[in-house]
């Protein structure tokens, strides 16, 4: 399950009053992947925080189906993150000090009671999925493939329709890289998942349906349609 | 309301005191965790900032273990004390302080005091409702032991009849407390003083040999040397309280005539009620009589205001050091400030997070309360060892409700406390986080 994305004079201010990102129209179909990139500082990330509802400063309209993300309440938009939303971070964002599974499984901790057994079991198939089979070694000892791999579980674990990454294969070396990449995208592709990636690698972007570049907060190519 | 807890029994009391202290802790710790499992992330965090913790912990430790020490310590010293005065019904002396003859007579504290002659001591003895009435003879020592003359009746008394060996029967035999280095058949020479300024050849040499030794009383009179008050008037040179016709007398009654006098008499009333009157009747012109329970009642009164203000200066001191661990624990959450975030964008509420940093802080609280509790009770176990060393008088300091409501009140009062950093998590803007 995923929804359309329907973004209308998006602005972004810093403390300020600067404007950081500025987006007059935006629209992604449900279940498609979306690139973004640009140089640093350019806005991408704050583009992909305002998606995920986590900006105090955003104004217009970001749109997901029918919700109206920037009218809901701080506590609102939470709750939409948790039901819908999945992220991954360019360094993982890992709780060292737990495993596999508990780090993937990390949103059951705050999950209602009753989902959080069927969010734990998510969060194992998931890790399965990716090759991720030490679900109790601690995984500060995992290798950066390994420990974005449980980034992505985590990601699915509340089996959200959106994933948002930011620079996710950053940190990756070139063939722990392509790997995921091919993964995500699997992932993304087999399950009707909208994906929004910032990034600078060429080869996730390159996988992705749709490439948007962004300098200076402002949308370059609006829609660089690529071949399906 | 008040007649109902007024009808609780004493131990429910402190129980229900208890819970009543601790509640809000675990009220608070209820609303605030409610509907979350955040027990893993909170021992993973935890764990990674483990020295920091620990140091955390051990500072409450001392606070909390120095406040439940202290008012350990000084009710076992209370009761220790009390429990020491506790053979002693009644003193009569020569007027003056109180204070100084009941330090002489009970705790056995050398000091000049005045006599009481043999008509005084002849009218107490021989009073209708006196069932013992003992003269005490000080000045001389053997060692660190002082000796004191008296009767066998006091001897028996004070010890409650636990006399291994025998009582003395004649002028060269003595009994000893439990403490004194003297065994039954060893011989000593008395000097003539107390403590550095003894003389010891001041009484020409004469030995006299332990046939008896008292089981411990747990107080200073363990470490005394009795003898019959006859011998201690004799060995200096006084008459020693009978006529010369009676001179092999032990023991009372005495012939006033052939009393050198006493400071000392220690009176039992042969029913309790009786004390009282005996007290108002020895109170005159020339002998004062005090009940050195009532003594020690005044002291604990003026000293109760000290502990008062003891208790309220280690609360204070121990909130100071929780209140700047709270502090620490605010500035490491700055530490966490990215993995707090990270929670939020996973769609964390803000009352989770607040949960974590609270229960963070909880943790700390609780661990280092339980610690500082160990560490007070050995402390007290220590300090009353070394004040029953000092003093012979038997202090023993186990942890008791007012420890443990003190506790509880502590930890309730921290954990609310620490509600206030928690508030951090509130103020942080998700964003700034992630991006720090």
């Amino acid at each position: 399950m995923t929804m359309p994305l329907s973004v209308t004079d998006c602005v972004v201010r810093s403390d300020r009053g600067r404007v950081l990102l500025s987006v007059p129209s935006l629209e992604l179909g449900p279940g498609v992947s979306l690139g973004i990139r640009g140089p640093s500082g350019a806005g991408k990330s704050t583009l992909l925080y305002a998606l995920a509802g986590l900006s105090d400063r955003a104004e217009g309209s970001i749109r997901w189906g029918d919700t109206e993300l920037l009218a809901l309440s701080t506590a609102r938009r939470t709750q939409f993150r948790a039901a819908w939303i999945g992220m991954i971070f360019q360094d993982f964002l890992l709780f060292d000090e737990l495993g596999a599974l508990a780090n993937a499984s990390l949103p059951a901790m705050f999950a209602p009671r009753s989902d959080r057994s069927a969010l734990k079991t998510r969060a194992g198939a998931q890790l399965a999925h990716l090759g991720i089979t030490a679900l109790k070694r601690t995984v500060d000892s995992f290798s950066g493939g390994e420990r974005q791999r449980v980034a992505v579980a985590r990601a699915l674990s509340n089996d959200a329709g959106i994933l948002l990454a930011d620079e996710p294969t950053a940190s990756l070396n070139r063939d722990a890289a392509d790997a995921l990449i091919a993964d995500l995208v699997a992932k993304v592709r087999n399950n009707g998942k909208t994906l929004i990636a910032v990034s600078h690698d060429a080869h996730l972007l390159d996988s992705m349906d749709q490439i948007i570049s962004l300098t200076d907060g402002q949308i370059e190519t609006p829609s660089g349609a690529r071949p399906a | 309301m008040i007649a109902l807890w007024d009808g609780l029994p004493a131990e429910t009391q402190d129980i229900a005191l208890v819970v009543l202290l601790i509640l809000p802790a675990l009220i608070v710790g209820r609303i605030v965790l409610r509907g979350y499992a955040p027990w893993p992330l909170i021992g993973a965090l935890l764990w990674r900032f483990r020295w920091a913790n620990g140091l955390f912990v051990l500072l409450i430790a001392v606070s909390v273990g120095m406040g439940i020490g202290l008012l350990a310590q000084e009710r076992g010293l209370r009761q220790g004390t009390a429990a020491a005065a506790d053979k002693f019904d009644l003193v009569v002396t020569a007027p003056g302080s109180e204070i100084t003859m009941m330090l002489a007579a009970v705790f056995l504290q050398p000091s000049d005091v005045p006599l009481l002659d043999g008509a005084t001591y002849a009218a107490i003895a021989g009073h209708e409702n006196v069932a013992l009435a003992a003269p005490l003879g000080f000045g001389d020592s053997f060692g660190a032991s002082p000796i004191v003359g008296t009767t066998a009746e006091f001897a028996i008394h004070l010890s409650d009849g636990r006399i291994e060996g025998r009582m003395w029967q004649d002028y060269g035999e003595a009994v000893v407390g439990a403490l004194t280095p003297l065994q039954i058949g060893d011989g000593f020479i008395p000097a003539h003083g107390v403590g550095d300024g003894a003389e010891h050849d001041a009484h020409g040499g004469e030995e006299l040999h332990v046939v008896g030794r008292m089981g411990a009383t747990g107080t200073p009179w363990d470490r005394a040397i009795l003898l019959p008050i006859e011998t201690v008037w004799d060995v200096h040179g006084l008459a020693n309280g009978h006529a010369p016709e009676h001179g092999e007398q032990i023991g009372p009654p005495f012939d006033p005539a052939y009393f050198p006098g006493t400071p000392v008499i220690i009176v039992r009333a042969n029913e309790l009620w009786a004390n009282y009157a005996l007290r108002s009747e020895f109170i005159t012109d020339r002998t004062m009589a005090f009940f050195p329970g009532t003594v020690l009642g005044n002291l604990y009164r003026v000293l109760g205001d000290i502990r008062q203000a003891i208790s309220l200066m280690t609360l204070v001191t121990q909130s100071l050091v929780a209140a700047s661990v709270l502090l620490g624990l605010f500035i490491l959450s700055n530490l966490f400030q990215r993995q707090l975030a990270l929670l939020r964008a996973l769609g964390a509420p803000a009352r989770f997070v607040f949960a974590i940093l609270w229960s963070y802080g909880a943790v700390l609280l609780v661990v280092g309360a339980a610690f500082g509790t160990v560490l007070g009770m050995i402390a007290a176990t220590v300090l009353s060892r070394v004040i029953s060393a000092r003093t012979d008088i038997l202090v023993s300091a186990p942890i008791g409700w007012s420890e443990i409501h003190y506790l509880a009140g502590f930890i309730s009062l921290m954990t609310l406390l620490s509600l206030l950093p928690a508030l951090a998590a509130f103020r942080k803007s998700i964003v700034a986080g992630l991006r720090s």
